[in-house]
């Protein structure tokens, strides 16, 4: 069995929610509320893949909110991570991903430090971030929605922003050794890492957000975008494909303008209906066939009975995973979210 | 739950520290005496387990033990009338329960809602504790489980007789519970165990317990917040 741990985008989100779904003892509270709520299983899903192979797993509802960092909560933010992490041992599910903020938490708080949670030693082995699927999806967005542009990568430059992090670095792997991409453009704040990453690469340019938004043929978002950083459309490229593989994604709502098309990055999308109500309210077109990359990843570990943290730790993700994972996500019918067809 | 942040040195010696350890251990120690009460009462409501309840009932009175003597090592004197103040709400709703021979009440204050507290504020307490009650506290909190199991079999295997029994006394018992939490805030504080993460503990261990004698997570919800907001 598969499971997602997941969160809602907003508290005004949650208590929607909370109402839509006929809790409306969670639906009235306020962000204390949610700071002490425990995680819940309240979603079941079955998942048919293209071969045929049928699996089925849980959504854990970890009641994590945006707002907890924002205010600083980060006791309570980074609580709802471990017990969700714990809920999901607890119920034998064999190998959970960590959606949204939930592997950035992890990742950023150094959680691995805990190994205990009440009576649970937890298996790490039984998590994974996703992110070598959602970097390998990100990758293929750019291949292909480039094409649907009709923009030549051979001739093209390619800006990623938060280039150094897990899934910014896998992403800057694959375009080396993958395509033949004319430019690679490296933003990030980190200047040592960025230097490592150059040298590990033996291409690239360090760049400002600034200066590499003007050169960028496409853009690849892996951070979520600084506050305070508006960008003028005038001084992008006239044709421009960026991709939103950030979070929150919110690209789409600060960029309007002719010529520049935004795509949400590390979505796919996959060849059969899945058996779940939960998408309906984390905002997909289609929600019984669009998913987050990262999700996707531990259905896919679960049709190949890889029950293992395939993707986990900073900066391990190699170009073979990524292939790995990316044969398997073809062989059961997931595609990346692409492009609508131009008019 | 384990701290996240590594935790600030705490001073166990301190008169904050001991002041508010008097109350809190006080509570602990009334706490496993109401227990080993509680359990006695309960042998003699269920015949048919009554080698199990007293034998639970021994291992209650051997923690209060334990507790005592965490006060000792830190020179601190029990507030045993603070505590059985704290504990009259509950210890009253368990003799009326106890009277009209209402077992699945007496078991929902006792087996469930006692135990999922002292389980969650032991699992807190541990990370924070001095070294001499961390490792009382870590035997402890081994036994509470068992005593928990024991609560949610029982109801478990009488589900559907005594479900509306069952949601009563969560509805009667649960806004104390909070009360009391409320309570024993700022003690708390002073120990570095947190306020919110004891409830969501409280509800994580509760939830789970509800969850095992066949509630469904709607109703489990609905019943492991219940009054909390108001609190």
């Amino acid at each position: 069995m598969f499971g997602l741990i997941g969160h809602l985008t907003s508290l005004e989100h949650a208590q929607l929610v909370a109402r839509d779904l006929g809790y409306p003892e969670y639906a009235d509270q306020g962000l204390d509320f949610w700071c002490m709520a425990p995680p819940q299983i309240v979603d079941s899903i079955t998942v048919t893949s293209a071969t045929g192979q049928v699996i089925h797993g849980k959504y854990v509802e970890s009641c994590f909110l945006p707002e907890m960092l924002a205010t600083q909560r980060v006791k309570s933010a980074t609580r709802k991570i471990i017990n969700a992490m714990a809920h999901a041992q607890k119920h034998g599910i064999d190998i959970t991903a960590l959606g949204g903020f939930s592997s950035i938490i992890f990742e950023n708080f150094n959680l691995e430090r805990i190994t205990r949670v009440r009576d649970i030693d937890l298996d790490i082995r039984r998590f994974t971030t996703g992110n070598t699927h959602t970097a390998y999806i990100i990758c293929r967005q750019i291949e292909q929605a480039s094409q649907q542009l009709g923009l030549d990568l051979a001739k093209s430059t390619v800006a990623v922003c938060g280039a150094t992090g897990d899934i910014g670095s896998a992403v800057c792997r694959w375009l080396d050794a993958r395509t033949d991409v004319d430019e690679l453009l490296l933003v990030a704040r980190n200047q040592t890492r960025l230097q490592d990453l150059q040298a590990e690469l033996g291409r690239g340019k360090i760049m400002a957000l600034e200066e590499a938004l003007s050169l960028a043929d496409i853009v690849v978002w892996v951070a979520s975008m600084p506050k305070g950083v508006e960008i003028d459309p005038t001084t992008l490229k006239q044709t421009c494909l960026m991709i939103d593989g950030g979070y929150p994604k919110n690209l789409a709502t600060k960029i309007q303008a002719p010529g520049v098309h935004i795509l949400s990055g590390g979505i796919v999308e996959h060849s059969l209906d899945i058996d779940w109500k939960i998408m309906n309210i984390v905002n997909m077109d289609t929600p019984s066939r669009q998913l987050f990359a990262c999700f996707a990843e531990a259905m896919l570990l679960e049709f190949e009975q890889w029950h293992t943290n395939f993707s986990w730790g900073r900066n391990q993700i190699t170009v073979e995973k990524m292939e790995k994972i990316g044969q398997s996500s073809v062989r059961h019918g997931f595609r990346p979210l692409l492009l609508p067809p131009l008019t | 739950m384990p701290q996240l942040q590594a935790s600030p040195d705490i001073d166990f010696h301190s008169d904050t520290y001991r002041d508010a350890y008097s109350r809190i251990n006080g509570i602990v120690i009334e706490g496993e005496q109401e227990a080993h009460e509680n359990y006695i009462r309960l042998a003699e409501m269920l015949p048919n387990h009554k080698d199990d309840l007293l034998r639970l009932s021994k291992m209650e009175a051997r923690h209060r033990k334990g507790f005592e003597a965490c006060a000792r090592n830190l020179s601190v004197t029990p507030d045993l009338g603070f505590a059985s103040q704290f504990f009259a709400s509950l210890h009253e709703n368990f003799q009326v329960a106890a009277s009209e021979n209402k077992v699945a009440a007496c078991l929902v204050i006792q087996s469930l809602i006692i135990e999922c507290f002292a389980i969650a504020a032991y699992n807190i307490y541990i990370p924070v504790a001095d070294d001499f009650a961390r490792k009382i506290t870590e035997g402890v909190v081994k036994d509470e489980y068992s005593h928990l199991n024991f609560g949610e079999v029982w109801l478990k295997d009488n589900f559907e007789a005594t479900k509306e029994e069952v949601e009563a006394a969560n509805r009667q018992n649960l806004p104390i519970v909070w009360r009391m939490l409320n309570e024993v805030e700022k003690d708390a504080k002073v120990l570095n165990m947190e306020k919110e993460a004891l409830v969501e503990d409280f509800m994580i261990q509760y939830g789970e317990a509800l969850s095992n004698i066949g509630f469904t997570t709607r109703d489990i919800m609905k019943m492991s917040a219940y009054g909390l907001v108001a609190a």
